[in-house]
């Protein structure tokens, strides 16, 4: 069978995978970028995590320059605001929350300021004044200075000594000085010793083209002034103004007026276009598991600031990266990967960086659980697969090798037979492709039993489900054999299926009318035969990704391995919370890597021998040199083949097949013989294996060379290089002749095609 | 406008084609993946026209740009 290569690097056709709102619904179930609680009860938009992250590190002067952003003023601030953030903190649920504030102020008062650059300081054109004194109008003046207008303060007093030193009784002599000096170094005029009388303020409103004032002052004035608290503008008489409570809401009105003085120099309603001003409702979810609950740490040095800092478990939602090793891997969370998902789908022509990232992913839908939200990405690189086989994008090569299989499993490996003696059947036994290809004699031990012990006629149905087109994204493909297995299941006159393989029973549940079971629940319910080899030691049980949501198969498999004597040890994420081993979404195919690291993510959980349910799993952990079984080598007493290679996972599929036709339907199996013998180096052997080139592939080559003599001779060497194409790949082998026939020494593939030119 | 190749071989005397039994000798070819072409030298039989891609080309340079195009 041939599959069709995608025709050319220049078809520009697109499809779209979402709509905007389709993309949004599910970017916004990632919460990772969320703030952290402390950071979204701050008014002022401090990074209090980041912050509380660099004392932590020791890093004083950092954290200072932090708390800078958000005021001029940082040891008022510091020693009078009210903290809204700490009740907020996540520890606070376990205990002691992190003092936050005293944090702020250990910062403040072990931080170094960084010098100012120096360079050209533009200024802007609209002037501002500011009349009267108190914690609003230093503040505010803080925040005009930073916003570089020309700015000028009226106030009663006689020096900048005593304006500073208003509502900030709060604050220590020393650390109101260390702020004074940040006044003195602030560009700003002062006119001192000025009466806020009506006078004053309608000759101010003239010369300037901002007016800002405090708010007694201006309400002694103007009685009927009628100040917005969340503009803090009073429109009546054009005044930035408005009534503050507290120091934190002093710093907070400042940062809301000087918004308004922005739109006011813009000739723009203040009320307009602000943004998003004070504290959020913040949709992080952060996990306390493993954390202990912890004491305050009174601060009075350094040190006590460090240690206090570091009881802050930097609130992050990590759930789906924790868990899994592809998002590991690429180091992104579902949210940035399914934009660049999203992108690279869109993308008409060059190069589409994200192929592999879309071919990576396992398809185990883990995330989907472990995420408080369900984010699925397995839902989104499926989407993203079948669009690319849609639009004509999608590469053939990464799959091939897995869709040939396929093929071969439900076409040369494919068996549908009634039980024998039965012209009817109750039921039929579909082990699964994987089954077959590692484990046929536990799949023969497993389908004499049923026949033996079930009422009503067992058939037998060798092939595959469908999974790996469909998560190839083949969707066509996934059509036709969903076509074809019900249209067998049909002439076997649609009998309970007793599924071998959870990914399988998952599958074959989709289709529509049938009643599908494991073959353990039916194993329970019969009882385990008598065969059965009982292992008295602990075992960790992997479940399947195609169990996911399947507890009655979860449990069914625990129950019986403790029948079979085995200690079932709880390993982290298992049940839903199941990582893939590798193989699942054809990751095993796509990128080695990446499977390698999901397999080790799988076994990094225990140090025990690993049981599982699904024949991908078993094979997968026994290469990584992990003790490895499947319940069903355990039921039936049999031991699957020891990592066998990508032939002789077709040599087990096609020979069991044969070997029943044979024994059990009495049917003529027809002996292909070759004529001559092709012998393998093991190096030979092992290149095949890693390069995904078949014995029978060889086979072709070999039976081109007879025919046509085509090679080359290496004089160096003394081995012939012969070639053959079959299908979208030229396979080339180096041999030998041997007096029987051919001896390989190596084989390797390209798909690039070749010819001569003039 | 001189004739651009992508990648020389020369066989230096040390091929024979097993069909023809005569030497391989630097040849014009054209490598084709997916409606792309690449023009290259390479030992080629002068009777019978077989090519010679060579293992390390094969797994080396031929595997790198069919995996670029593939994504592209």
């Amino acid at each position: 069978m041939l599959i069709e290569e995608r025709a050319s690097t220049h078809v520009y056709r697109q499809k779209r995978m979402f709509t905007k709102e389709e993309l949004e619904q599910r970017e916004h179930l990632c919460v990772h970028e969320q703030p952290a609680y402390c950071v979204a009860a701050c008014p002022l938009k401090l990074d209090t995590k980041e912050l509380i992250g660099a004392v932590a590190d020791g890093d004083f002067d950092k954290a200072l320059a932090l708390y800078e952003k958000i005021t001029a003023f940082p040891n008022i601030l510091s020693a009078g605001c009210e903290a809204p953030c700490e009740e907020k903190c996540k520890l606070c649920s376990l205990g002691d929350g992190v003092s936050i504030s005293a944090i702020e102020a250990a910062a403040v008062n072990y931080g170094t300021q960084a010098p100012k650059r120096s360079g050209l300081h533009f200024k802007k054109k609209k002037t501002v004044a500011i009349i009267g004194s108190g914690l609003f109008p230093l503040f505010l003046t803080g925040e005009l200075v930073k916003k570089t207008y020309p700015l000028t303060v009226y106030c009663t007093q006689e020096n900048k000594e005593q304006w500073i030193s208003q509502q900030t009784e709060f604050v220590e002599k020393e650390a109101l000085g260390k702020d004074l000096a940040r006044l003195e170094k602030l560009d700003v005029e002062f006119r001192f010793k000025c009466e806020p009388d009506a006078s004053l303020l309608r000759k101010l409103q003239e010369e300037y083209d901002i007016v800002c004032a405090e708010y007694a002052a201006a309400k002694a004035v103007f009685p009927n002034l009628e100040a917005d608290r969340a503009l803090m503008y009073a429109r009546n008489e054009n005044l930035v103004t408005g009534e503050v409570s507290g120091v934190l809401d002093a710093a907070f009105c400042a940062k809301k007026a000087a918004i308004s003085v922005d739109r006011l120099a813009q000739k723009l309603d203040p009320a307009n276009t602000r943004g998003d001003e004070g504290p959020v409702e913040t949709k992080l979810y952060t996990s306390l598991e493993g954390v202990e609950p912890s004491k305050k740490i009174p601060i009075n040095s350094r040190e006590d600031a460090v240690s206090e800092a570091s009881r802050c478990i930097q609130c992050r939602c990590e759930e789906c990266i924790k868990g899994c090793a592809y998002l590991q891997h690429y180091n992104k969370f579902p949210r940035q990967l399914t934009r660049e998902i999203y992108n690279n789908v869109s993308i008409i022509m060059g190069d589409h960086m994200m192929n592999k990232p879309i071919n990576a992913c396992s398809l185990c839908g883990q995330c989907s659980v472990l995420c408080p939200n369900g984010y699925d990405m397995a839902e989104i690189c499926h989407v993203a697969r079948q669009n690319m086989v849609t639009t004509g994008k999608m590469p053939l090569a990464p799959h091939e090798f897995a869709l040939m299989d396929m093929s071969f499993s439900n076409d040369e490996a494919f068996l549908c037979r009634h039980q024998p003696g039965w012209t009817t059947s109750k039921y039929v036994f579909f082990p699964g492709c994987q089954a077959t290809a590692i484990a046929p004699a536990t799949v023969k031990r497993a389908y004499l039993d049923l026949c033996s012990r079930l009422d009503g006629g067992v058939a037998l149905m060798l092939g595959c489900c469908g999974a790996i087109c469909d998560w190839a994204g083949r969707y066509e493909m996934y059509d036709d054999t969903v076509a074809f297995l019900d249209e067998n299941l049909k002439a076997l006159g649609n009998p309970i299926i007793i599924s071998g393989c959870p990914s399988c029973k998952k599958e074959l549940s989709g289709h529509e009318g049938v009643e599908v079971h494991g073959i353990w629940e039916i194993l329970e319910n019969i009882g385990l035969p008598s065969c059965s080899k009982r292992i008295e030691k602990p075992v960790a049980v992997h479940d399947s990704c195609g169990a996911r949501g399947d507890r009655e198969t979860q449990d069914s498999i625990r129950r019986i391995a403790e029948k079979l004597g085995c200690q079932v040890v709880d390993t982290p994420y298992s049940g839903d919370k199941s990582p893939c081993c590798g193989y699942g979404g054809l990751t095993q195919y796509t990128n080695r890597e990446v499977a390698k690291e999901m397999t080790r993510k799988c076994l990094e959980r225990s140090e025990l021998p690993y049981l599982s349910y699904c024949m991908a799993c078993r094979d997968r952990f026994a290469r990584e040199g992990r003790e490895s079984m499947h319940i069903l080598e355990l039921i039936y007493g049999t031991a699957a083949d020891n990592c066998p290679d990508i032939s002789k996972k077709r040599y087990n599929r096609l020979g069991l097949k044969n070997q029943l036709r044979e024994e059990l339907w009495d049917e003529e199996v027809e002996k292909i013989e070759l004529g001559y013998t092709i012998e393998y180096t093991q190096q030979a052997e092992e290149l095949m294996d890693d390069r995904m080139i078949l014995k029978t592939d060889v086979i072709q080559v070999m039976n081109n060379f007879r025919e046509t003599r085509e090679a080359v001779l290496d004089g160096d060497s003394g081995l012939m290089i012969t070639r053959c194409r079959l299908g979208n790949v030229t396979f080339w082998v180096k041999f030998r002749e041997t007096p029987e026939g051919y001896l390989v020494e190596s084989a390797y593939s390209h798909r690039m095609k070749i010819a001569t030119r003039e | 406008m001189a004739d651009k190749n992508y990648y020389t071989i020369d066989p230096e005397g040390k091929l024979t084609c097993v069909k023809c039994g005569v030497k391989l000798q630097k040849g014009k070819a054209k490598f084709m993946y997916l409606d792309n072409g690449f023009p290259v030298e390479l030992p080629v039989c002068p009777k019978c026209g077989f090519v010679y891609v060579p293992e390390e080309l094969a797994l080396g340079k031929v595997l790198s740009v069919e995996k670029a195009l593939e994504d592209k």
